[in-house]
């Protein structure tokens, strides 16, 4: 054990049938084997990490934690709880919890005497929020600026929602409820969006791992399945299916692993990061596409494995921001920013 | 005039709060209740003659009127099959005897049959079927197990491709049976699909006595008597229209709010693409309606249309954005959305895969050369 690294022990645990199967149990899993990455592993492996969970459906936050909520809480100089953690951003009515009565002048809140606030709103859909130790949302505070809250489980009220996988997508209800000034934060507008890439990306490096999972099952699918007394792969429209399968696979991996490298370099890690997400997305029908079809009737059930991972790409390519809106981000640089070439290499 | 007739009928069962405006609703939209009000007003088994309980209007009278049902998102899968295929088949392949027996109850929308062809080693390659229907004294003794059996737990009868004969060529030795569906010999083990809904089954037979007016048609013809069926099968508008349900849906979200420009082309582009695929589909209707063969016809509309049923989705996606929800308000543009989405694995694969089809077309277009 001691010769293998954090990611290589933790991608162990993650495997196998014998996956642990509920959140806690994940990290539990996790720690005991000496596998939960410290807060200043190596963002490469953290993305690394996050595709073996997309790859095996893990049913825990890896990504939302290791590639979101840590760095954010980081950067804005707060302690991160050790548990999972989940991420939320969405328009929140904040005010100041002790507002500066002597400021008659502006709308309710705009004064205070301190940072701690009071939200009220609807968070939707937050990813494994039930699950979390604490969430951290990102939302506009009471002088307009972006804050970072973190809250805590009994801070809100949940109404419980899935995803087309099953995950838990659950709402996060907020009427008056108070933050102390301990945990909330004014951030800078960059931070709030990093916090933004930052979850595209993490989405991406899952659609990944679970296309590459996609690839595998269709790969032995195909290979063992025998029709006609040959076996599928043996048929040239099979072969031409599987070969863009692999290919739209390989690609969302490429602009995964592009933007994981550009991790350590704050000033350029944007777009390589706006590309994965757009691509992961995009790839989505495709790969889902194929490894249906390849599978016949039988993916289309239960009975086959390969819906834990199609119904999660369907439902992942939508969220923490729409492909639309990557393919925006990405259209709106390359008209207006620098020359497009230099961009697409990266200087 | 029948168009607007089914339309009112339609607007009247939607007031009535009557499930439509689904996704793949010949799938999953098993309401019998519905198929009996359909019935009263002769639109099930349209295409059957007077004499056999049907209102004789012929394929292309039924065109208009299942279209009509499946852009509404109706709930008619649990005649789909006794009206499309099952009717037909017996009119053409049955005896005077099952004429008289099967037709006028599947006209009533009293008789539902499921399709017994697939099994778990024979997909599309149908020809390998191992289920056995060996001759007894006065009948036939059925062992097997078919998969993929859509309503098999719901419906009356199946009608079951089995091999007669070991010897003969692959093709020459099937023959079709009509199998009554509560038979106590019969065992119907539910497939969950991805959805968790539960539509497919696994139906085993186990060693069933059939009587000799189980037989459809003649022994040894059921090759070319499945084939025969397909053409009907695969191009009718179930197999663009499995969406469509979808795009209306989208179409009265943008007349909410604001439509850009870009909005607009994209659903001006689906529209022209649906109504391209409509004509195709049409014609061989028309073809099939005066005896034309159009084997070659009917796989490419099914190719082209059962890709745009799946490309509508896509194209939803991106022009109104929002996460599919399957626990979404019921009818609600985020529930169809992830209706449609869960059931798109399917589209291209039931009915002959679009792989398969596309041999189909490649060989057609050899020959006629
Ligand atoms: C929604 C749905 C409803 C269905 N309902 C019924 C029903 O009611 N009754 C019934 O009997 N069956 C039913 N089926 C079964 C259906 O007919 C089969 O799924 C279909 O024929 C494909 O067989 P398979 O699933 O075994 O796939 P396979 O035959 O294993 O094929 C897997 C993949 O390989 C490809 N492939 C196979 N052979 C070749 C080749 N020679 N060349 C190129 N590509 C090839 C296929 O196109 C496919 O993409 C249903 C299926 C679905 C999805």
């Amino acid at each position: 054990m001691s010769t293998q690294s954090v990611f290589e022990r933790a991608a162990t645990v993650l495997a196998g049938p014998s996956a642990p199967d509920t959140p806690r149990a994940v990290w539990d899993a996790l720690r005991t084997a000496g596998a939960l990455p410290p807060l200043d592993a190596d963002p490469a492996d953290l993305v690394a990490l996050v595709g073996e969970a997309g790859y095996h459906g893990t049913p825990a936050p890896l990504a939302e934690t290791l590639l979101v909520a840590r760095p954010l809480l980081a950067a804005a100089g707060l302690a991160a709880p050790h548990g999972p953690l989940a991420v939320a951003a969405g328009p929140l009515d904040v005010v100041f919890a002790h507002p500066d009565t002597g400021n008659r002048v502006g709308p309710p809140g705009a004064g205070g005497t301190d940072d701690a606030v009071r939200v009220s709103g609807v968070l939707s859909r937050v990813p494994w929020a039930r699950a979390a130790d604490a969430v951290v949302v990102l939302t506009e505070g009471p002088s307009c600026g972006p804050v970072l809250l973190l809250l805590e489980a009994g801070e809100f009220l949940r109404v419980e929602g899935t995803n087309l996988a099953g995950e838990p997508r659950d709402d996060l209800v907020l009427i008056d409820a108070a933050v102390p000034a301990e945990r909330v934060r004014r951030i800078p507008a960059a931070l709030a969006r990093e916090a933004q890439w930052r979850s595209g990306l993490a989405r991406a490096a899952l659609i990944a791992g679970a296309a590459r999972r996609c690839v595998d099952l269709t790969v032995a699918r195909t290979g063992s399945r025998v029709q006609f007394g040959r076996p599928l792969s043996h048929f040239q429209a099979v072969k031409q299916e599987e070969a863009r399968l692999i290919e739209e696979a390989a690609l969302v991996d490429a602009a995964v692993g592009a933007a994981a490298a550009a991790l350590p370099t704050p000033d350029t890690c944007e777009l390589p990061a706006w590309i994965a997400a757009a691509q992961a997305s995009a790839s989505v029908a495709e790969i889902t596409r194929i490894a249906h079809q390849l599978h016949g009737a039988i993916g289309f059930t239960e009975l086959s494995r390969l819906h834990l991972a199609t119904t999660r790409l369907w439902s992942w390519r939508d969220e923490d921001g729409t492909e639309q809106a990557w393919c925006r981000r990405i259209g709106r640089q390359v008209v207006e920013g620098d020359p497009l070439w230099p961009q697409v290499t990266g200087g | 005039m029948l168009r607007q007739q089914v339309r009112d009928f339609l607007n009247a069962e939607r007031a009535a709060g009557t499930i439509l405006g689904r996704p793949d609703s010949w799938l999953t939209g098993w309401d019998p209740g519905f198929t009996r009000r359909l019935a009263e007003r002769g639109w099930v088994g349209m295409a059957l003659p007077r004499e056999y309980g049907g209102s004789g209007r012929g394929n292309l009278e039924r065109y208009v009127v299942i279209e009509e049902l499946l852009a509404a998102g109706a709930p008619v899968s649990a005649h789909w099959v006794a009206d499309r295929q099952a009717g037909p088949s017996i009119l053409r392949h049955g005896t005077e005897e099952q004429r008289r027996r099967f037709l006028p109850r599947i006209a009533a929308g009293q008789c539902f049959f499921s399709i017994g062809m697939s099994e778990q080693h024979s997909g599309s390659d149908l020809a390998s079927v191992r289920t056995r229907a060996e001759r007894t004294g006065n009948g036939w003794r059925l062992t097997g197990t078919k998969m993929w059996t859509g309503g098999a737990h719901v419906n009356d009868y199946a009608i079951v491709l089995a091999r007669t004969d070991e010897s003969a060529d692959r093709h020459a030795g099937l023959s079709q049976f009509i199998v009554d569906l509560r038979d106590p010999r019969i065992r119907v083990e539910p497939i969950r699909l991805l959805s968790g809904e539960h539509t497919f089954n696994y139906v085993h037979l186990e060693a069933v006595e059939l009587a000799d007016d189980a037989l459809l048609g003649h022994a040894g013809d059921g090759w070319q008597q499945v084939t025969g069926e397909l053409a009907l099968e695969r191009s009718g508008p179930e197999r663009f229209l499995s969406t469509l349900p979808l795009l209306i849906a989208l179409v009265a979200e943008l007349r909410r709010g604001a439509c850009s420009p870009e909005q607009h082309a994209r659903v001006g582009r689906l529209t022209a693409r649906l109504a391209s695929i409509r004509q195709l589909s049409l014609s061989v209707a028309a073809a099939l309606e005066a005896g034309r063969p159009a084997d070659v016809q009917a796989a490419l509309v099914k190719d082209l249309g059962t890709r745009f049923e799946g490309e509508l989705i896509n194209e939803a996606r991106e022009i109104l954005p929002v996460a599919a929800r399957f626990d979404a308000t019921r009818g609600s543009y985020p529930e169809l959305l992830a209706t449609a989405i869960l059931h798109s694995p399917g589209y291209t694969l039931r009915g002959g895969t679009n792989e398969i089809l596309r041999g189909i077309i490649t060989r057609g277009l050899e020959a006629s050369r």
